[in-house]
């Protein structure tokens, strides 16, 4: 050892991995670094067991969040009249933190995870086409308005033979307009196309997937600017595709995916 | 009419959402069980607005929430001990039952897997400290306001976590790893 590395101590090692050391010793850590090959490869190991436990228990963060506990941040039921937000803010404010906390904790892994896991990735890809391809189109981005949104659920109920329905995001500023079916690689998809205020659409695609098990999380991808937020959940895959920032879009997928829960939880 | 008035409601309601996902994640690894997680952090979430009077604006929400979760864990594991429950991590039963939601299609997923449960045989302090420097990514001035230890404590209990992490990945006491 060329170094002088008995100078640092075993908590120096910790603090500098950690970005914890003081500023004044970070050069002279540094300097020992270069010449102490071992105190680096320390280092290195440190760091890779805190990203391996990120990585492992980043998954809870994304989960949505229990009702009950929304509620409890809401405070004691007593005296909450008058300030307790409506029940689909908090909703919408607990998804979206949700969602910002993905982004702060090592959310960036997720869109490369789309490269190493194959399967879905035609999908994203192909409801992103579909929502560029329909939303772009202003006359006629549907087949069936959503005034009759009856008859159009009954009708992709039929093609798609499972039991569609359109989530209502009003709560969300984004209101139904309508719907149609894609044609898939070997599915039929059934498109449900929302508009805000603001012209802004996007789209939430479903579609049978009989090959896949269970569920997934979430995963993002992008394909011409048009953003996906993709899963799996009980033998159907649904993707979420809009121009819009990550964070919108995922808080929107959780709020289609949680809507959808509780109908499957429903009585039918 | 969203807004709060300063009787009712002194905690900020979206910083208490927004603190939610990471209490989670915390209660998960403290208690290895998101039944029981979810459940302390709904115990903190309700201590929170007891004592709402004893958090300061302005200061760090999320710290005061993680002080108040890890005094509760302490005092349920202190009740459990006197009344001779034990609530152990290390024993095989809790060990399986470790509900962390790794993908299904991460690459390293065994890895990972392996990595939680051995983590879940750490003691709680030491698990404590490692998640909130590893994972959390907390000063460790802060963690030793969060858990109220002095920090020399907190990096020494640092230290001691990591390498024995390390050795219990190395050297699994699972059976299963035996096979060659």
């Amino acid at each position: 050892m060329n170094g002088n590395p008995a100078s640092f101590d075993d908590a120096d090692l910790h603090a500098y991995a950690d970005g914890c050391l003081a500023p004044g010793r970070v050069d002279t850590f540094e300097a020992a670094l270069q010449v102490d090959p071992a105190l680096a490869a320390r280092v290195a190991e440190i760091r890779a067991q805190s990203a391996a436990l990120r990585a492992a228990l980043d998954a809870i963060v994304t989960e949505p969040i229990p009702e009950r506990l929304i509620q409890a941040a809401a405070g004691p039921v007593r005296g909450r009249s008058r300030s307790r937000w409506p029940r689909w803010l908090a909703s919408a404010v607990a998804v979206a933190a949700t969602l910002l906390l993905g982004i702060g904790v090592g959310w960036y892994g997720r869109t490369i995870d789309l490269e190493h896991e194959g399967t879905p990735t035609s999908f994203a890809r192909q409801a992103a086409f579909a929502h560029a391809l329909y939303a772009a189109d202003v006359n006629r981005p549907v087949e069936i308005w959503a005034a009759d949104e009856k008859r159009l659920v009954t009708w992709l109920t039929k093609r798609l033979g499972l039991a569609v329905h359109a989530p209502d995001l009003n709560n969300l500023g984004y209101a139904l307009v309508g719907g149609r079916l894609v044609a898939g690689n070997e599915q039929p998809t059934a498109l449900f196309m929302y508009e805000n205020a603001g012209k802004q659409r996007l789209s939430l695609q479903v579609r049978r997937d009989t090959d896949s098990h269970g569920e997934t999380a979430f995963r993002y991808a992008v394909e011409k600017g048009v953003g996906v937020f993709y899963w799996i959940d009980q033998d159907c895959s649904y993707a979420i595709s809009g121009v819009l920032d990550r964070n919108q879009l995922l808080s929107i997928a959780h709020v289609v995916y949680g809507q959808l829960a509780a109908l499957d939880a429903a009585p039918r | 009419m969203l807004r709060s008035t300063p009787e009712t409601a002194p905690l900020p309601h979206p910083d208490l959402l927004a603190a939610i996902p990471r209490l989670r994640r915390y209660a998960r690894v403290l208690t290895g069980d998101s039944t029981r997680a979810d459940d302390l952090v709904q115990d903190t979430l309700a201590r929170a607005w007891e004592k709402r009077r004893l958090w300061q604006a302005g200061t760090d929400l999320r710290a005061w929430l993680f002080t108040i979760m890890h005094n509760i864990y302490v005092n349920q594991l202190a009740v459990a001990r006197r009344e001779g429950v034990t609530i152990s991590l290390d024993s095989e039963g809790a060990h399986a039952a470790w509900q962390l939601p790794v993908r299904a299609n991460q690459v390293d997923r065994v890895e990972l897997l392996e990595l939680v449960a051995q983590m879940g045989r750490l003691p709680t302090d030491q698990r404590e400290v490692l998640l909130l420097a590893a994972v959390e990514e907390m000063h460790y001035d802060e963690i030793a306001a969060t858990l109220d230890v002095p920090m020399g404590t907190v990096m020494s209990r640092l230290s001691r976590a990591r390498a024995r992490l390390r050795r219990l990945v190395d050297e699994p006491a699972s059976p299963l790893r035996v096979v060659k």
